[in-house]
């Protein structure tokens, strides 16, 4: 998905000034509370169906040669030889003129077995003419480079100005100039990218590890020149998505061709170095903010420049977060970004949040030490409740303060070193923060039915898709606390575009958007049954309660009938179509959180240890306590693997890419984990849905890798400035600050 | 992958044979955490794979008047586990224990770990033509070269990524090497040899040889061992720079001294210089800086790989100064 679709996604519709959301209670029985997973047994005990579980009979298995080039010429491709290979049951020919990044495709294979597909990779004869190529911004960016598109290498991407940056800047007692680098990160989900594509007359059914079944159906039925009406798309169970399984990915495509020229199921399955070399990464940056202040800490201007490479692709817009959380009435943004012959970025958890937020936080970080501030307060003392740092509208609902004030307390703020380096001996220990913010306000118009059986049993329907968030057990435990009846009484029914429409699972949209459309059609459904008990219990309906799987009289309890018996006596099975509201116009929905991490850097060594984060998160309402601590700690591990150790490594002088494996692309163990603390701040949005909850994807993958580098900071008196920090950039760092001083 | 047979000998004598009628197209696997990953990116590709673990009386670790004798197929985890190891051969325990994770020192062995085949990453690529895949370039000499040779490198840069390895030539080992011609002993700093004098292999074996098993002198009385291994993260992760040192300690300094590094050169490298400066004084974080001067200087670090050289002085001293630690 291109990364601005993504974007308008996440910030979804606008807002559309109407109130149609029914107020939520304060407190629930079951929302907000810690429930297990509905699917948890499945998930452990190796029974729920991944894509890469799935398996036919008669089902062939697809393999695709990519070039080893990072730009050539693709001359010729013979076939022939590979189509004779015995067990071979079909060919493409997918490219011939020019290959772009090492890893584009050129031909596929489908086959009896993978071994048999790989053979005939083998005897696929591709005449390559290899042409001259950039893979690094730096060469990219030189004259007479290279052209990787007709156009030119660099491209201004974005722009945004208010008020006067330079009369911000002669206001300021102090100016700062800082630049903040953040390297190449791969999507590495568990379960590669997969897909099963199977024909019936001419109905396409595919199985796709995908975060948006939608999406890969329209993008297939675009593809394939079918009617969208003729895909079916099912995703079950899936490995890890953050932001690569958006679309229909090519070989998906490639699959569907091939099932439909067999005859036959096909099922792809990519590699590790397929995986990190084809289907996306989170783009580099290179920004440069120039700040201005008064003494006291107020700020007076902001300049935000950015040079950031997604390959063949865009990089990231990372300025948002530099535009909105500080208040600042001058503010300058200018995004370039860089293309090379590598595989094109694509929207990676947060995408420009993540690497705009290690800029802008390590700026507060220094800025703050050069002003002689406690840079909590110096945070504090540029608060704002409306967007566009103070400059647009309202925050409908804003605890980053919350966050700031219970954070502090937790990881006890005042042990940092008072000037960054204090600290004595070979190890040092320092603390660091930065806040966080991010969309995460819902898609209005997703789709949600509760069907009611009449055995007692409900239904709880949509076309969403777990990805690993734990959306099933909030759905069941939406439709539980709504009717009265326990999560285990809900049959979930996601992950297939038979289902009502629902969006992506990305943006941190899943939550705010399906849970309100499940309330909304169990509203609906409480509803029906409240008028039918009203009927059979003579009482008004709006005396009657649905709890502990009955239907009572509010002032008379044992007047009640159990849900089960009311139900048989529907004519038929009841279904109730839900749909997630419009947000009122006239505010802003945003999440919000600050991280606080404590660490220990070994200055001979150059190895730093995250002892500590605590991170607090304001997203409204908590649907789950259990899956929402889970999400952030997952946010938190990403954060330290990517400032302490995940690089994609090109090799200039080969245009290749070096560390296609998790050996040698690193990503953090468990042993490399601190204790994490994740809080939420109590609180609920009071017109954002019917639930009053924003998400929380990407909100704890956002400060992380900032609070880890400003602890360092905080440890031994230098930003390094750049992540990842290895060893052998801390040393160089720490030597630089020794001749500095 | 290739297609490839595969044979499980019952006796060394038997996979002698195989190998010897192989004539260099056999590989020899134990626990295969190391080959397989070489045969299915394609790096190797063997006409035979012939299976040790079915060969009895191979994974074991004996102490005779000889000295402890550690059998090819003994796991690198009983290796750390094993309570003689610990307490006679502490650096031993401790850099079997370093190695990888949990997982691969189940199924990983001595043998293997010895005779593994380098992680650079040029190497590991099999669409790189390089020198030691019988190309005319080393990759690594002029492009990404972070975790390469400070030491010995010259045509090819690899590092040799064992653990096990520089311990073992810290403790005076030898290893036992098994042929149609009989069998032959060897101290294990003998076993490795530097790419100019064959680049296409990081030891001495001949196509026909297996390295049966590892024997360690017995320890002497006062005589103690480390391991200080220096990684990016946390577990499974090659050394950047380890130290391994033995020393026997008299009066607050060493008598003897080994230091032996690992992940700076395509061989355990040892520091000779380093070793003698040491002896007889009294040891001291001063004292080794100055001892390790000597060596240091003929470090040719790579563009991207200088920060090691400061890692080879944080691992001497740790190791070293650790020897003389309270039990």
């Amino acid at each position: 998905m291109k990364k601005n679709a993504y974007l308008k996604m996440a910030i979804g519709n606008k807002p559309q000034g109407k109130e149609t959301s029914t107020p939520a209670p304060a407190e629930f029985k079951l929302i907000g509370k810690p429930t297990p997973r509905v699917d948890g047994k499945l998930v452990v005990t190796g029974r729920a169906m991944y894509t890469h579980d799935i398996f036919f009979k008669d089902m062939l298995y697809a393999k695709i040669l990519r070039s080893p080039y990072a730009s050539a010429e693709v001359a010729a491709v013979d076939l022939s030889a590979a189509q004779n290979l015995p067990g071979v049951k079909a060919v493409l020919k997918l490219k011939e003129g020019r290959v772009k990044y090492e890893g584009e495709q050129i031909a596929a294979v489908a086959a009896v077995n993978e071994k048999t597909a790989e053979e005939a990779l083998k005897l696929i004869k591709v005449d390559y003419k290899a042409l001259p190529y950039v893979v690094t911004p730096d060469k990219a960016m030189a004259d007479g480079a290279p052209r990787v598109h007709d156009s030119a290498n660099v491209e201004k991407i974005n722009e945004y100005s208010r008020g006067n940056i330079d009369q911000g800047f002669a206001e300021a007692e102090v100016t700062f100039e800082r630049t903040y680098k953040t390297a190449i990160e791969i999507h590495q989900t568990a379960e590669t990218h997969a897909s099963v594509a199977k024909w019936d007359e001419d109905e396409l059914t595919v199985w796709d590890s995908t975060q948006a079944i939608f999406n890969v159906r329209d993008g297939l039925a675009e593809a394939l020149g079918i009617p969208e009406t003729k895909v079916r798309v099912i995703k079950m169970y899936m490995g890890g998505g953050f932001g690569s399984k958006l679309d229909a990915n090519e070989h998906t495509i490639v699959v569907a061709k091939l099932a439909k020229e067999t005859g036959r199921p096909v099922k792809i399955t990519l590699s590790r170095k397929e995986n990190s070399l084809c289907v996306g990464n989170r783009p580099s940056t290179q920004i440069t903010i120039k700040g201005g202040a008064r003494k006291d800490g107020t700020l007076t201007a902001l300049s935000f420049r950015n040079t950031t490479c997604g390959g063949l692709d865009s990089g990231d817009q990372c300025s948002e977060p530099t535009i909105d959380v500080y208040k600042c009435p001058n503010v300058k943004v200018e995004e370039f970004t860089v293309f090379t012959n590598t595989g094109a970025g694509r929207a990676t958890r947060a995408p420009g949040h993540v690497q705009g937020t290690f800029a802008l936080e390590g700026f507060m970080e220094e800025l703050a030490a050069e002003l002689g501030l406690d840079p909590l307060e110096f945070r504090r003392k540029n608060y704002t409740t409306s967007n566009e740092g103070g400059t647009g509208i309202v925050y409908s609902s804003k605890g980053l303060d919350k966050c700031y004030d219970i954070g502090a307390q937790k990881i006890g703020w005042t042990r940092r070193n008072l000037k960054p380096g204090d600290g004595q001996g070979k190890k040092r220990r320092g603390l660091g923060m930065a806040s966080q913010i991010w969309w995460g306000g819902g898609v209005p118009g997703t789709l949600a039915d509760i069907k009611i059986h009449r055995d007692g049993s409900v239904e709880a329907v949509s076309g969403t898709q777990d990805i690993g968030c734990g959306t099933r057990t909030y759905m069941a435990t939406v439709a539980a606390e709504t009717l009265g009846l326990e999560p285990q009484d809900i049959t979930v029914k996601i992950g297939d575009t038979v289902y009502p429409w629902a969006p992506i699972s990305g943006g941190s949209l899943t939550a705010p958007s399906v849970a309100p459309a499940v309330r909304d059609a169990a509203l609906q459904a409480a509803e029906h049954l409240r008028g039918i008990a009203a009927k059979k219990l003579s009482v008004p309906a709006a005396d009657i309660v649905l709890a502990d799987k009955k239907l009572f009289d509010k002032n008379k309890p044992e007047n009640s009938i159990a849900f089960k018996d009311l139900v048989k006596g529907l004519r038929r099975e009841a279904v109730f179509h839900g749909e997630r509201g419009p947000m009122p116009a006239g505010f802003a929905y945003n999440t919000f959180g600050a991280h606080f991490a404590e660490v220990e850097v070994d200055t001979e060594t150059g190895r730093i240890s995250v002892l500590k984060v605590v991170a607090v998160h304001e997203i409204g309402r908590v649907l789950n306590r259990l899956t929402a601590e889970s999400q952030v700690v997952g946010g938190i591990t990403q954060g330290i693997s990517t400032a302490l150790f995940e690089e994609r490594v090109l090799d200039e002088n080969t245009g290749k890419m070096v560390n296609p494996n998790l050996q040698t692309y690193k990503i953090a163990t468990s042993m490399d984990m601190p204790e994490i603390v994740p809080l939420f701040v109590d609180l609920v949005d009071p017109r954002i849905n019917n639930l009053g909850n924003k998400g929380l994807g990407e909100p704890p993958r956002i400060p992380s890798s900032a609070a880890v580098a400003n602890a360092v900071y905080n440890a031994v008196g230098v930003h390094l400035r750049e992540i990842p920090m290895t060893p052998d950039k801390v040393l160089k760092a720490l030597r630089g600050k020794e001749a500095g001083s | 992958m290739k297609n490839f047979q595969w044979t499980e000998p019952q006796t060394i004598e038997q996979a002698i044979a195989w190998l010897a009628k192989a004539n260099g197209k056999a590989v020899l696997m134990a626990g295969g955490t190391d080959l397989f990953t070489e045969m299915k990116e394609g790096v190797v590709e063997p006409d035979l794979v012939i299976d040790l673990k079915s060969i009895p009386g191979l994974a074991s670790i004996q102490k005779d008047k000889d000295g402890v004798h550690i059998g090819a197929l003994t796991t690198v985890a009983s290796l750390a586990a094993d309570a003689m190891i610990k307490l006679d051969y502490a650096g031993l325990s401790a850099a079997a224990g370093s190695l990888a994770t949990p997982q691969l020192r189940n199924v990983g062995t001595v043998g293997g770990n010895l005779c593994q085949r380098p992680r650079c990453w040029y190497y590991r690529d099999a669409q790189m033509d390089c020198r030691k895949k019988g190309g005319s370039q080393c990759f690594a000499a002029k492009g990404r070269n972070k975790y390469h040779a400070i030491f010995g490198g010259g045509i090819c840069h690899i590092v040799y990524p064992s653990d096990l390895a520089p311990m073992l030539v810290a403790l005076d080992a030898q290893v036992t090497i098994s042929s149609p011609r009989g069998e032959r002993n060897l101290p294990l700093a003998e076993f490795y040899s530097l790419p100019a004098k064959n680049v296409r292999r990081e030891n001495v074996l001949a196509p026909d040889e297996l390295v049966r098993e590892v024997k360690i002198p017995l320890a002497k009385k006062g005589t103690r061992s480390a391991y200080v291994k220096l990684k990016e993260r946390e577990t499974w992760d090659f050394a950047l720079v380890s130290a391994a040192v033995r020393g026997t300690v008299s009066g607050g300094g060493l008598s003897d001294a080994a230091v032996v590094l690992g992940g700076v050169a395509p061989i355990p490298w040892r520091l000779g210089k380093t070793e003698a400066s040491l002896k007889g004084k009294k040891l001291s974080q001063a004292l080794v800086k100055e001892a390790l001067r000597a060596d240091l200087q003929e470090a040719r670090p790579l563009e991207e790989n200088g920060y090691k050289v400061e890692l080879v002085e944080a691992a001497v001293t740790r190791a070293l100064l650790s020897l003389t630690r309270p039990l």
